[in-house]
């Protein structure tokens, strides 16, 4: 046969196993999958010339190939014959070692791959280039997160969050036509911009070890509140700062309430929400007919702010983008370089040693909380210029979202580390994802459940806590 | 005595007070809680509420600030579950339908407490994920409300008598708790949630106990789904949100810790039932169109207020040792039965014509003639009237605080209260079921 007096004349380049049992082994192999070729390639009907030459070429490679494999082999059980009891013991360790070491990697990758061919074998529309890539990019970021991140002691939630936000965008940009295209961008930082605002008193509240579920309810408060006092004459500036200071008062409360509850931040926060949202109707529907609903003109100037069309300065996008990138710009500076924001890392990272420099705890929490307040009801009125119309769930998306933000962007929920630099790469991560999501036609439903199954791998990355035996 | 009122069942004070208060002003505002039906009804339309907190309790206890505020849409998810495949056809059987509830609720659970043990996430985290993936799950398996609950449950969400299934089912949640505090796995498991370090130092097998705890609040969380099923006799991805918000601010009520190591059944039952009690009381004011708002407003309110109150609670402990939650609960219990006792029968009943007795029929009886004041029976005046009923209430009160005080420093009740609170019970179901075609108390009208 032309094959083997083909490879037989490259002997002495080629390694070749030593056992000529596995030479046979190898060559049936070969034969059998070449065979099988020939098969597949006769019942797709392509050219006869083509289909020998396939075959030929398959059953030459694929036997090179496996006597390459079974020569290391022999080469490694030779050598291993040869070494002492204490040289196995040892590798043996390092084998172990190198397991131990890697086997969450390991068991990821696996999982991935098993779950990918099962896709591909169940779903024929599965198998398309664009997937395939789009499993290589996954392999690879496990394999980013994993190994590489590593060498970034402090920034590594941050690496790992970048590269994904890379992948997402790489993804995408192959699978969805348009998904570059500038209103596509804009979009996407639109509402970036709106869970990015929403989301720093979150940041703020989670760097001291607290939680705060009323930002959905002064959203929707805020949202309705805003109309309601424009249909009642007060000129629109004023309202606007009225209900960003209302905002920084229900802020102030649950600052206040919650030091005083310690632990319970999560309860007192989802209390007084729910008390403002139902307050705010109230109040709004007091001599309506449509009991919470508010009807009334956005003015001019907050529509603007806001809407897809806005201009900033002349220029074609919206300002609320500008605002956002403005209030993260002073967020990370001012976190990181000012001595309240110092002050608020020692907190969080621990309150005793703090408030034993002489950092008030109570004042940092009720201040944290109230910005958190002011920036959720800044949130609330400028998505009452992006929709034009006044509605009280136009908060809820944002209950667990903010809280998603930051735990993605690897800020901890138990304080001291993080920052909102992280929060804009979570926020980011997630408004990516949400556009390709939507891109590859999926509902709503089908985002909420990725987002849900997205945050635990994410946070199992670097969010783990000490196993309890390490800290007795 | 050393130890008087354990500390841990102080905490039930407040949840008892506010629920006393909360049925008084319920039974007097909306009559109709105290019929047959209201009961009933009541029963059907609270039972997954107080399983979801029940859920949440056994959580709570197990520490480490795990509030699962996945509870909500993983009952909604097992009710969807049901109900897809009883319209499928596939289910229909009670059997398999407990398995398939219990069996979905654990799995979840088990998966939960495997998640916090290995992957050492935080338990928020890990019930965040849960609550998003959960409920997008929900919508896609039943996208709208619909769907029909299996055969034999229909009957279960009518609410015309009180001796439902449904009933069968809390009472038996209820009481497999107590009887699991009696184990040594509820001592490790409070134990554990008081204090992870000490309970692993000290032996305790932690990984287990946790997985135990969620595998308990896995089978209360399936239980409420099947509740949940025959009260809307059919499926509802929507309600999860509101499930959860409603069972943690019931759970808050009943004063369990959510740092962990307090809580029980007792309390998750009194916050859940006040809860629903704050529905109904505001639903019977008209507020019109701004009643669902109210609500909203009015729950929130609570829930800081009896926040609050947590904290006050070590306070009045200290001040008013006098009295234990059992004995508060006792007296308390009395009041609100006399008043149910009172609404229940009010008007019901004729009253009777004082039947004149015959000089003849007392000289049969007695061998010397009664002393008479005169003929028509014992005369008494108005003041003189009240003098003997507050003089009867005062020994009554006397001993009553008598048996209190001696009761405040144990922990349960004793015998003689149990009695006493089954006998007003029986008074209060023979008023309610037996009234309409009885002459017990007298000729119906």
């Amino acid at each position: 046969m032309t094959e083997r007096s083909d490879t037989r004349g490259r002997v002495s380049v080629l390694p070749m196993p030593k056992s000529i049992a596995l030479v046979w082994l190898n060559i049936g192999l070969s034969l059998v999958v070449a065979a099988i070729g020939l098969g597949v390639g006769f019942a797709q009907e392509v050219s006869a010339q083509r289909v020998i030459l396939f075959t030929i070429l398959t059953a030459t490679v694929l036997f090179l190939l496996l006597n390459y494999i079974v020569a290391a082999f022999e080469a490694n059980a030779a050598a291993r014959a040869e070494e002492t009891e204490d040289e196995q013991e040892e590798r043996s360790g390092r084998t172990r070692k190198l397991w131990r070491n890697n086997r969450v990697l390991i068991i990821a990758m696996a999982g991935l791959l098993v779950l990918y061919l099962l896709l591909t074998a169940a779903i024929p529309e599965f198998r398309s280039i664009k997937n395939l890539i789009g499993f290589l990019v996954l392999e690879l970021i496990l394999l980013f997160a994993f190994k590489v991140s590593g060498q970034f002691a402090s920034g590594r939630s941050a690496f790992i969050g970048l590269i994904v936000l890379f992948a997402l965008i790489v993804i995408s940009a192959f699978s969805i036509e348009g998904f570059l295209s500038g209103p596509n961008i804009k979009a996407i930082l639109l509402f970036a911009a709106f869970l990015g605002i929403a989301s720093v008193g979150q940041t703020m509240v989670a760097l001291l070890g607290g939680l705060d579920l009323s930002i959905p309810f002064v959203i929707g408060s805020s949202n309705i509140a805003l109309l309601f006092l424009i249909t009642l004459g007060v000129p629109s500036f004023v309202a606007f700062g009225f209900i960003l200071v209302l905002g920084g008062i229900v802020g102030l409360f649950n600052g206040i309430m919650s030091y005083r509850l310690q632990g319970q931040a999560l309860i007192v926060t989802l209390g007084s929400g729910f008390a403002l949202a139902g307050f705010t109707q109230i109040m709004t529907s007091i001599g309506s007919q449509f009991a919470g609903n508010v009807f009334g003109t956005v003015p001019k100037w907050l529509s603007n702010l806001a809407a897809m069309n806005g201009k900033f300065i002349g220029m074609n996008f919206p300002p609320t983008i500008a605002i956002w990138i403005i209030i993260a710009i002073v967020m990370i500076i001012g976190l990181r370089t000012t001595a309240w924001g110092r002050n608020l890392y020692a907190l969080g990272g621990n309150r005793r040693s703090a408030s034993l420099i002489g950092v008030s705890e109570f004042k940092y929490w009720v201040g944290c909380y109230t910005i958190s307040g002011v920036f959720a009801a800044l949130t609330g009125s400028l998505l009452l210029g992006w929709s034009g119309g006044a509605f009280i769930g136009v908060g809820d998306p944002y209950l667990f979202t903010t809280l998603a933000a930051v735990v993605i962007g690897g800020t901890s929920l138990l304080g001291g580390n993080g920052g909102y630099g992280f929060t804009v790469i979570g926020v980011l991560v997630l408004q990516v994802l949400t556009s390709f999501l939507q891109g590859i036609g999926l509902q709503y439903e089908w985002q909420q459940f990725i987002f849900g199954l997205l945050i635990l791998p994410m946070v199992a990355l670097y969010g783990r806590s000490p196993h309890i035996r390490a800290t007795v | 005595m050393a130890t008087r009122a354990s500390s841990a069942n102080a905490y039930l004070l407040v949840p008892i007070v506010l629920m006393a208060a909360l049925l008084g002003t319920a039974v007097i505002r909306g009559p109709s809680l105290i019929t047959e039906s209201g009961i009933g009804s009541a029963v059907i339309v609270a039972a997954p509420v107080i399983l979801a907190t029940y859920a949440l309790m056994v959580l709570a206890v197990a520490g480490r600030g795990t509030v699962d505020l996945a509870v909500g849409p993983l009952l909604a998810f097992i009710n969807v579950v049901i109900v897809k495949l009883s319209t499928a056809e596939i289910l229909s059987s009670p059997i398999a339908t407990f398995i398939v509830a219990i069996g979905l609720g654990m799995l979840y659970q088990l998966l939960f407490a495997l998640i916090v043990i290995w992957v050492r996430v935080q338990p928020i985290i890990v019930a965040l994920s849960g609550f998003l993936a959960l409920t997008g799950i929900n919508l896609v398996i039943l996208p709208r409300p619909g769907g029909v609950a299996p055969e034999f449950m229909m009957s279960w969400g009518a609410g015309t008598t009180i001796f439902s299934p449904v009933l069968v089912i809390l009472v038996v949640a209820t009481l497999s708790w107590y009887l699991f505090t009696a184990s040594t796995f509820y001592t490790n498991l409070k134990m554990m949630g008081y204090d992870e370090r000490a309970a692993w130092t000290s032996g305790v097998r932690t990984d287990v106990v946790r997985i135990g705890a969620h595998l308990i609040a896995g089978v209360y969380v399936g239980l409420g789904a099947i509740c949940y099923t025959a009260l809307i006799s059919s499926g509802d991805p929507t309600q999860g949100q509101s499930m959860t918000l409603t069972a943690i601010t019931a759970l808050v009520l009943g004063g369990v810790a959510l740092s962990g190591g307090r809580g029980g059944v007792t309390g998750a039952l009194l916050g859940a039932v006040s809860l629903w009690l704050i529905g109904y009381v505001l639903a019977t004011f008209n507020f019109g169109a701004i009643q669902a708002f109210m609500t909203q407003m009015v729950y929130g309110i609570i829930l800081v207020l009896s926040l609050l109150l947590t904290l006050l609670v070590p306070v009045i402990a200290r001040y008013v040792s006098f009295i234990s939650p059992w004995s508060a609960f006792l007296v308390l219990g009395v009041i609100v039965l006399s008043i149910m006792m009172q609404v229940g029968t009010f008007d019901t009943y004729a009253e009777v014509a004082p039947v004149a007795v015959e000089a003849a029929t007392s000289e049969r009886y007695f061998l010397i003639e009664p002393a008479r004041v005169a003929a028509d029976g014992f005369r008494i005046s108005p003041v003189q009237a009240f003098a003997l009923i507050a003089g009867l209430g005062a020994i009554a009160i006397v001993l009553a605080a008598r048996l209190v005080d001696a009761e405040s420093g144990a922990r349960k009740m004793g015998p003689f209260l149990y009695l006493f609170v089954a006998a007003m019970l029986i008074a209060l179901f023979v008023a309610i079921i037996v009234q309409p075609d009885s002459s017990l108390f007298g000729v119906p009208k």
